[in-house]
């Protein structure tokens, strides 16, 4: 993880010193990758905007804090991916007990079938699966930057990338044929 | 497929994004203007107090090393790491009573005979005044059953609901609802009618009615005060500093004293709002339930050196007591409950997958196991998801 870039650093300050504008700037910057990496791992719009809402929350509350030589970015996908693994896991456990499948269908709107195909393929696979594809590919951290989000050994991590890539190319090779 | 996949994910919209992303930034900002920036020196204070604070520790320890022991042989003389032998199924409660149990697989009424019954696939469920009916909440929709579960009368909102609870007035009276729509505070009459929105945007605890004072309802906001607020009015009628947002709201039997427990702290309050006092705490489970008609409490206090859970008793005093340790037991407790005649409390011993009923006029303790199998759930799923989430012992008789 590299440090953060020098308009983040000020950002920060700025946001630190009270300056509200600076935090838009901090919050327009990362609420997009962060709601979406929430979304991704938990399948559920209400409970993803929840979930990245109250990961910005817990930074405005720890802002004074907050180390500004570090980078902002996996502070927060760390608390918002760690949230949503532990949300996805409780449902799954109430999911036992519920009529419905809580799930949403994914807006991929005229993307094709190839993000149809990720879609259908994410759904299937467990949280924690999800969580280091998403990740891995969307917010794009190295598995070693993985293992230290999740608190996982590196192995774990790669293990859980092959099975979650290999199972997602099964899922999408059987959509499209 | 590395870079296809890359592309596909970011492609991948979620419903209603920037409705999301404005509705975000609204509380963000909101939450952000209520904060009070530290100055260089209260931003410096705490690196100056640890280096001053070790410094200290560092020379008690050169000077003192008997201090340690002592420590230790008073946590000896009360803890016990003897669990009494348990019985293999909850066949009587020690006490006149009901339990309402929020397992992994729904709610359950207890019968003090040991009687069971499932109240249906609802996730959460919170008793009435004098159990006359259950507040359950799943997904979207919260209701109003009987105890034998039949639905009086539900609804449905945009949100996921939670934490519903009744308001404590005499059932002669019209009670109230207070629940979560997300992160709205909504309150709906006893019978259904009259859902409204009290707050916008609140803190995730559930809210606690006052006792003793009709329609006082205390909650949290985003940056962890603690607000109490008058239901009819909707005015504020006190409001605390900020902290760190509660897990838990808990008044005393009187609604005198508010107790708000957070992942790190112990926040007391006075009828008032007035903080009496703050203990830190350390991290893992943790759960508190006040004595009945007293201001003492007991507090769950886990230690992650020695991986143990102790109970504790304190006072929701100007000053909080010394502690006094009731029990002491490896793993992580995970609910309290006090029984209705006040001499019995309901402890969930998590590893154990136990519950223990310890006698707090004496030493007596007697622990039941099985607890998830009888509550419906799988031995192999891990307790730490399977053993139930909160256990309520109805009902006190009235102040």
């Amino acid at each position: 993880m590299v440090g953060p870039g020098r308009q983040e650093r000020s950002w920060i300050r700025g946001a630190q010193g009270g300056s509200a504008s600076d935090l838009e700037a901090l919050f327009k910057e990362h609420w997009p990758r962060a709601h979406r990496a929430a979304y991704l791992v938990v399948q559920d719009g209400a409970a993803a905007e929840d979930i990245a809402q109250e990961a910005f929350l817990s930074a405005i509350r720890n802002l004074d804090r907050f180390d500004r030589k570090r980078p902002f970015g996996p502070w927060l996908h760390r608390i918002v991916v760690n949230r949503a693994i532990d949300w996805a896991r409780a449902r799954s456990l109430r999911r036992e007990i519920s009529e419905r499948p809580g799930s949403e269908d994914f807006d991929t709107g005229d993307l094709g079938t190839f993000s149809d195909g990720v879609a259908a393929g994410l759904a299937s696979l467990s949280a924690e699966h999800r969580a280091v594809i998403v990740l891995r590919y969307l917010l794009e951290y190295t598995p070693a930057e993985i293992a230290e989000l999740l608190d996982l050994p590196r192995g774990t991590v790669n293990s859980r990338l092959r099975r979650g890539l290999d199972r997602l190319e099964t899922i999408m090779d059987r959509e499209s044929a | 497929m590395s870079e296809d996949l890359r592309r596909a994910l970011q492609r991948i919209h979620g419903p209603d994004e920037l409705e999301a992303e404005r509705r975000a930034w609204a509380m963000v900002r909101s939450s952000f203007e209520e904060r009070e920036p530290l100055t260089w020196q209260q931003r410096n204070r705490r690196p100056l107090l640890l280096a001053a604070a070790v410094l200290v520790v560092l020379l008690l320890a050169l000077i003192s090393s008997p201090g340690r022991a002592l420590v230790g042989s008073v946590h000896d003389a009360v803890t016990s790491d003897e669990a009494p032998p348990p019985k293999p199924a909850l066949t009587a409660l020690p006490a006149p009573g009901q339990l309402l149990v929020n397992s992994s697989t729904g709610p359950w009424i207890v019968q003090q005979d040991g009687s069971m019954r499932k109240l249906g696939p609802w996730w959460e469920a919170s008793w009435s005044p004098n159990a006359l009916h259950v507040a359950v909440t799943r997904a979207h929709r919260l209701a109003a059953l009987t105890p034998d579960g039949t639905i009086r009368w539900s609804l449905a909102r945009n949100r996921l609901l939670r934490g519903a609870r009744w308001s404590l007035e005499p059932p002669a009276q019209c009670c109230r609802i207070a629940y979560l729509n997300g992160r709205e505070l909504r309150v709906v009459a006893g019978d259904g009618t009259g859902d409204a929105p009290l707050r916008n945007v609140v803190g995730s605890t559930p809210p606690a009615w006052r006792p003793g004072s009709v329609r006082q309802l205390a909650f949290s906001t985003v940056d962890g005060r603690i607000e109490l607020v008058d239901t009819d009015s909707t005015k504020t009628v006190w409001r605390t500093n900020p902290g760190e947002v509660p897990t838990q709201l808990v008044w005393s039997e009187d609604g005198e004293r508010l107790l708000a427990l957070s992942d790190r702290t112990l926040r007391a309050f006075d009828a008032n709002g007035r903080k009496l006092w703050s203990i830190g705490l350390p991290v893992g489970p943790s759960g508190v339930v006040f004595v009945r008609k007293s201001h003492r409490f007991v507090l769950i206090r886990y230690s992650p050196a020695t991986s143990r859970s102790d109970l504790v008793l304190y006072q929701a005093e100007a000053d909080p007591g010394e502690a006094r340790f009731l029990y002491s037991a490896p793993g992580d407790f995970g609910t309290l409950a006090i029984s209705p005649n006040g001499e019995w409390l309901l402890v969930g011993w998590v590893n154990a997958n136990q519950f223990l009923f310890l006698r707090l006029t004496s030493a007596k303790v007697e622990a039941v196991s099985n607890i998830v199998q009888q509550f419906g759930g799988k031995a192999s799923a891990p307790l730490t998801s399977s053993f139930p989430k909160s256990v309520s012992w109805c009902c006190p008789a009235s102040p």
